[in-house]
């Protein structure tokens, strides 16, 4: 006893107590698995985010060489040191669990889930020897590529690989950007990418855009909209939702979905009535003007027009007349984000509303801006094969008959393949896409590579495609790679954003430039012939030579003297004078046919986007899913918004489980009120009901692209569809 | 190592061009190790230093209006200093600094009782719950400048200390080296994450104490009525409390400053603090 | 009291032929081996504590390379040409690969350290791991820049004279914490001797409470006096009317000065 007594005396005294006691208290805050970052030398590296069509050059911050940040470059023409959320949330993209790490075979079968990790040396002898025998088989045509990019040197090098392979099946992702270029060609007669001259706007109309919700170039949307509250201008903002662009806009008017053509010749019936027009353009370059006048004026007072899109007629009156009245006006279109082609009849009529007060290639105005670069590459040799497979005609119908200045249409390419129509393809290779998600209807997008034995997906992350796939053969993420991003969204001067590598590659991935280049020299000539380069880099350098010190030094090439061409030289059209009323515009407002039937289903689903869910090819980030709002995710459940007076008739009330159906397939939801939403519509939000990914986006919500199936387009052969009928019960 | 005048640092956030895109929100996450969890649906336990919140008019549609309002530490001052939730710690684990007006936030001195989180009015501050969890490879993108916090600690937003640190570092290194006059940072030289990376220019950073500098321009907070902004266009959140906070709103719209302060049914104009 | 009977109850019956203790002594003797026993119990928990346990807890590490400082300084001159600040303010620290490699691309000497140190790491691009003394917690913000640049203090401050040694050190790593012995300090009370003996919060604080008082004139006070000083600020705040440290709790200068 006093054994112990005197021992603790002792350690009393000892410094063991004290010292113990202060170590463990140090212990217990040093977790091993809480991680403690290595400190290290700062470092800031330049490249063009990629992860929208905005273009936004980047500056990472590096410390010693991991990457820690992503912050907007200052000064860059496109941002000037803004940033939006997807960008900065590019290192979850990185670094996350979802990546794939190397090329990977699916050896149970297509979504069984077992992948075998291969050796590039083995899964590219793999993919050489199946393109070897659908060619020795004499159907070089059965290969089809699907791009989820237009632009830019990969799709020309894809398109290019096609071509010299023989197969005129190179498909690419359609977007609002389709629908423009085909309104300048027929308009205007030109082949030319839309800009906006917004640093000079002083009133922009938008019809149902997302100017802040994730339209054309994001930042660049933002800092225009800032400027105008600065005191530059006005944005009247019209939809029948109140989203974040109708809630910054000076006015907010609803309108009923689908009846923005009306509205835009509505408006153009009061300015040529009022002679509010601009008599320049108009009298000198205005082809079909009197025609177009003719129509605008005898179907389109404002009494009528009120009715058909339920914006009063005082409104549409006094909107005509600010809308002239401004210096700079500048009209847009094309909903949400603007990631669907659309109605060309909108487009149409918002066009001729812009030529109308003169707002092309004006200050403020829509401008058509070339192609900043033509690659310096001869046209591939084609041997008597690869002829005769480009001879087969496309799958998708596109760039013939009635579609000819469509150059490509995703949703007839699935069809065609999932109905057997035209011949089966062998092979399809998906690079930067995601279509079993993204592509209305997916059902079909999953029936069409049911049918094709042989799928290869390039993506960097396990999405819904690749799990679709036989073989993945991993694309470098864009902080890993060089590529190019040329003319992106509404950007008014040509303009090439360099994407360059921030950071070693992190896993055994290679840029899909490369393995293209590697898969073309494997074929031998002439496929190989078409393919000099020793690597993607050097081809990348050589297409852009000229531009190779300013894309090195700034991040990006930009025509800063580019002005566009005058009214006298801008024309290229039969006439020489801008179309008023090109095919598809002559009959005055042509409303597309929504799916579904309104007896059965009464109400009207619309998608709409915003800024904080990612909807196309990459997948939500956490961090983005983080900061949606309770009122839209909530657990696992999507929440679409109703207005109070229409859930009141459904008997549905705050956080009520329903059903939502169309015609294409039925979800479960829960109910939304919101007072912003135009009572007899529901509000969807895109980008969620992802099957693929992990624990932090799998699982949450549903898709809306299940519910709503494409609408073809007369004119362009697009999907124009903006909707479709649904109907809400209770579960 | 004395400062010539102490500073105030805070913030002008103009709610007329703030589009809710929830950049602000990221920024912070990215920049301060701030952790996510798979479900972070239940917004009492996610934690977001920046906040975004929604307000909205309360009309029906189509007379409906929605204002997007970021949401930061307000960094209180209260009187002389006590910010409510620096009167309440026990642990001395928050602190008030007179030099730059930043109450600061130990995570090592914390034991999580969460008395802060029951002090401050604008619900800044955030527990953690669980510890931080990086998938796979995610934390090779923590920011080595800024602690990373385990379970059971308080944490809010710092107005970046970290970038004031490493601004001042740099000053200290260019003013040794005779590259400038003074160790006084210039107004850009600090600024926060959400300020730098806010697309549309609607958050506005710096010295409130500092005639030069746009916040105290733009604010014009005065001193003699604890801080409130002469600006008849900026309001700051809960002013009647008397917290003094250094984060100022503008908006041109009335229902969003009203929006502002708890008011009682069929109160007339605002009594001023 | 009947005596005799208390003893037949006690001793026991048989004859041991020894000595029967009185009780007196007896209780003396009980006593005694109390006392001894307390002895016993407190010199061996004192050679514990302040033996064994130190020997327990520090792990002997040894540093991956035997880095001679001295003959490097001789070649350069001082310690800023590879503990150098770096155009943002931040200070390199221990160097990298990237510093050694200018004159270290080929093995310079006969020293099989140096050997060792170009084959294994050099020409494999390996970092080396080393082992750093003066290593704190993640929470520590600490600014080379103020210290060095502003304030004017040598590295022999805080850092002894690693500069004149021709061996590493053996790194003696706290098995419980993970950090140097350095930080606590060599000797297991946690009294040091030089400056540099020890690297915990108390010991930057002992620095600036002199630099502040002296700076506000006011006598250098001892270490108990402030200590006592210190409690009142904290326990009774606004017991002084002074604010010189410049927060409200501690009256110190706010936490994040040093912290992050």
């Amino acid at each position: 006893m006093s054994f112990i007594i005197g021992g603790a005396a002792g350690t009393a005294l000892s410094p063991l107590p004290w010292k113990l006691t202060d170590d463990l208290s140090i212990w217990t805050q040093m977790w091993p698995w809480t991680p403690v970052p290595p400190d290290g030398e700062i470092s800031y590296d330049g490249s063009t985010c990629t992860l929208c069509p905005g273009g936004c050059g980047i500056q990472v911050r590096k410390v010693d060489r991991r990457a820690v940040k992503i912050e907007g470059t200052p000064g860059h023409p496109i941002n000037d040191g803004g940033i939006c959320i997807l960008g900065l949330s590019g290192l979850q993209l990185l670094y996350g669990p979802t990546r794939v790490k190397g090329p990977m075979k699916q050896t149970g079968g297509r979504g069984s889930g077992r992948w075998v990790p291969v050796s590039w040396e083995e899964a590219l002898e793999e993919v050489a020897g199946r393109l070897a025998e659908i060619r020795d088989q004499g159907r070089p045509e059965s290969l089809a590529v699907f791009s989820g990019n237009r632009r830019g040197t990969i799709p020309a090098m894809l398109t290019r690989f096609l071509t010299a392979y023989g197969s005129p099946n190179i498909v690419t992702g359609a977007s609002l950007a389709d629908s423009y270029e085909l309104a300048l060609h027929r308009m205007q007669g030109v082949q030319a990418s839309a800009g906006l001259d917004l640093d000079q706007t002083d009133f922009l109309l938008s019809f149902g855009s997302g100017v802040l919700d994730g339209w054309g170039s994001p930042v660049r949307m933002f800092r225009t909209n800032s400027a105008l509250k600065d005191g530059r201008g006005r944005l009247v903002q019209l939809e029948p939702r109140l989203s974040n662009t109708a809630a910054k806009a000076d006015q907010w008017i609803s309108i009923n979905p689908g009846t923005e053509a009306a509205l835009a010749l509505g408006l153009a019936h009061v300015i040529v009535l009022e002679k509010r027009y601009r008599a320049q353009f108009v009298n000198e370059f205005g082809g079909g003007f009197d025609a177009f006048k003719q129509m605008v004026m005898s179907g389109y007072a404002p009494e009528t027009v009120a009715q058909i899109t339920g914006v009063d007629a005082k409104t549409i009156v006094t909107l005509a007349r600010d809308f002239s009245k401004a210096s700079m006006p500048a009209a847009v279109c094309g909903r949400g984000a603007g990631d669907t082609p659309g109605s060309m009849n909108e487009v149409f009529a918002v066009h001729a509303l812009n030529a109308l007060v003169g707002a092309v290639n004006s200050a403020g105005g829509v401008w058509a801006v070339p192609e900043p670069v033509e690659y310096p590459w001869p046209e591939p040799e084609m041997d008597e094969t690869a002829a005769r497979g480009m001879q087969a005609g496309r799958l998708d119908g596109a760039g013939q008959g009635r579609y000819t200045a469509t150059s490509s249409r995703p949703e007839q390419f699935f069809e065609a393949i999932r109905d057997g129509e035209g011949y089966p393809l062998e092979a399809l290779f998906v690079v930067e896409a995601n279509p079993c998600y993204s592509q209305r209807d997916p059902e079909t997008v999953n029936a069409a590579l049911a049918k094709i034995p042989y799928v290869v997906s390039f993506s960097s992350f396990l999405d819904e495609t690749a799990r679709n796939a036989d073989l993945i053969l991993p694309n470098h993420v864009y902080l890993e790679r060089y590529e190019d991003v040329v003319n992106p969204g509404v950007f008014n001067r040509p303009f090439v954003g360099l994407v360059q590598p921030v950071v070693d590659p992190q896993f055994n991935t290679r840029n899909v430039g490369d393995v293209i280049i590697e898969l073309a020299q494997g074929l031998g000539e002439p496929v190989g012939g078409a393919f000099p380069w020793d690597s993607y880099e050097d081809c990348l350098e050589q297409a852009y030579e000229e531009q190779w010190d300013a894309l090195t030094g700034d991040g990006f090439w930009m025509d800063e003297d580019f002005t566009p061409a005058g009214w006298p030289e801008a024309f290229e059209t039969a006439s020489g004078k801008f179309e008023f009323l090109p095919e598809g515009l002559e009959g005055g407002y042509a409303p597309l046919e929504i799916e579904g039937a309104s007896g059965e289903y009464p109400l009207v689903l619309v998608p709409y986007d915003s800024m904080r869910v990612s909807t196309g090819y990459i997948g939500n980030p956490p961090f983005m899913t983080k900061t949606v709002s309770d009122t839209v995710l909530k657990g696992d459940a999507l929440l679409v918004e109703v207005n109070p007076k229409t859930a009141a008739q459904l008997g549905l009330s705050e956080g009520s489980r329903a059903v939502l159906t169309t015609a294409k397939d039925s979800v479960d939801v829960r109910v939304h009120l919101y007072e912003g939403l135009m009572p007899g519509l529901v509000a969807m939000a895109k980008g969620f009901g992802h099957t693929a990914y992990d624990k932090y986006l799998a699982g949450k919500g549903s898709n809306v692209n299940r519910l709503i199936g494409p609408v073809q387009d007369p004119v362009s052969g697009l999907d124009a569809a903006w909707g479709v009928r649904a109907k809400l019960t209770r579960a | 190592m004395k400062q010539e005048r102490p500073k105030k640092f805070g913030m002008v956030i103009d709610l007329d061009k703030c589009t809710g895109c929830g950049a602000c929100m990221v920024a912070c996450m990215s920049e301060n190790n701030v952790p996510f969890k798979p479900d972070e649906t239940d917004k009492l336990t996610s934690i977001t230093w920046m906040r975004v919140y929604e307000l909205n008019n309360g009309k029906p549609f189509p007379e409906t209006d929605v204002c997007y309002l970021p949401r930061p530490c307000q960094q209180c001052e209260g009187h002389h200093g006590h910010s409510p939730c620096v009167s309440v710690c026990p642990a001395t684990a928050t602190d008030y600094g007179m030099e730059t007006g930043i109450v600061s936030q130990i995570y090592t001195r914390c034991f999580g009782c969460r008395y802060c989180m029951a002090a401050c009015p604008y619900h800044v501050r955030y527990f953690n719950w669980w510890d931080p969890v990086w998938p796979d490879g995610m934390e090779k993108y923590l920011n080595p400048n800024v602690s990373v916090r385990m379970r059971g600690v308080v944490e809010k937003c710092s107005f970046c200390y970290h970038r004031y640190q490493s601004a001042k570092d740099r000053a200290t290194y260019e003013y040794a080296e005779g590259d400038r006059d003074s160790l006084e940072l210039g107004e850009d030289e600090y600024q926060t994450a959400c300020t730098q990376a806010c697309p549309a220019g609607a958050i506005i950073f710096g010295d409130l104490n500092n005639p030069d500098h746009r916040v105290h321009q733009i604010a014009q907070p005065d001193e003699k009525h604890g801080g409130r902004p002469k600006n008849p266009h900026a309001f700051r959140l809960l002013e009647r409390l008397g917290t003094n906070p250094k984060v100022y709103y503008l908006s041109n719209r009335d229902w969003v400053r009203r929006q502002g302060d708890n008011t009682l049914a069929g109160e007339g104009k605002l009594k001023r603090h | 009291m009947s005596t005799v009977d208390e003893h037949e109850k006690d001793v026991p019956s048989e004859d041991s032929g020894g000595k029967s203790p009185s009780p007196p002594e007896q209780k003396g003797k009980a006593t005694a081996y109390v006392i001894f026993f307390f002895f016993v119990g407190l010199i061996a928990s004192l050679i514990v504590g302040w033996i064994i346990f130190p020997q327990l807890l520090y792990s002997q590490k040894k540093q991956p390379i035997d880095f001679n400082h001295a003959l490097h300084v001789d070649l350069t001159g001082d310690c800023s040409s590879c503990h150098y600040f770096r155009t943002d303010g931040t200070f390199s620290g221990v160097p990298t690969l990237w510093g050694c490699i200018d004159c270290h691309e080929e093995v310079q000497g006969d020293d099989p350290e140096e050997e060792k140190f170009v084959t294994e790491y050099v020409w494999e691009y390996k970092e080396v791991p080393w082992l750093v003394y003066s290593r704190q917690p993640d929470c520590v913000f600490f600014s080379h820049a103020a210290h060095v640049l502003n304030g004017g203090m040598d590295c022999v401050t805080c850092h002894g004279h690693i500069g004149e040694s021709e061996h590493t050190r053996i790194y003696e790593e706290n098995r419980i914490t993970g950090y140097s012995r350095d930080i606590w300090g060599r000797n297991i009370s946690g009294f040091k001797r030089n400056s540099w003996d020890r690297m915990k919060m108390d010991d930057c604080a002992d620095c600036h409470e002199e630099a502040r008082d002296s700076a506000t004139k006011d006598e250098p006070r001892a270490p108990l006096g402030r200590l006592i000083d210190n409690v009142i600020r904290v326990g009774f705040p606004g017991t002084y009317a002074d604010n010189k440290g410049g927060s409200v709790q501690t009256q110190r200068g706010a936490c994040f000065k040093c912290h992050q």
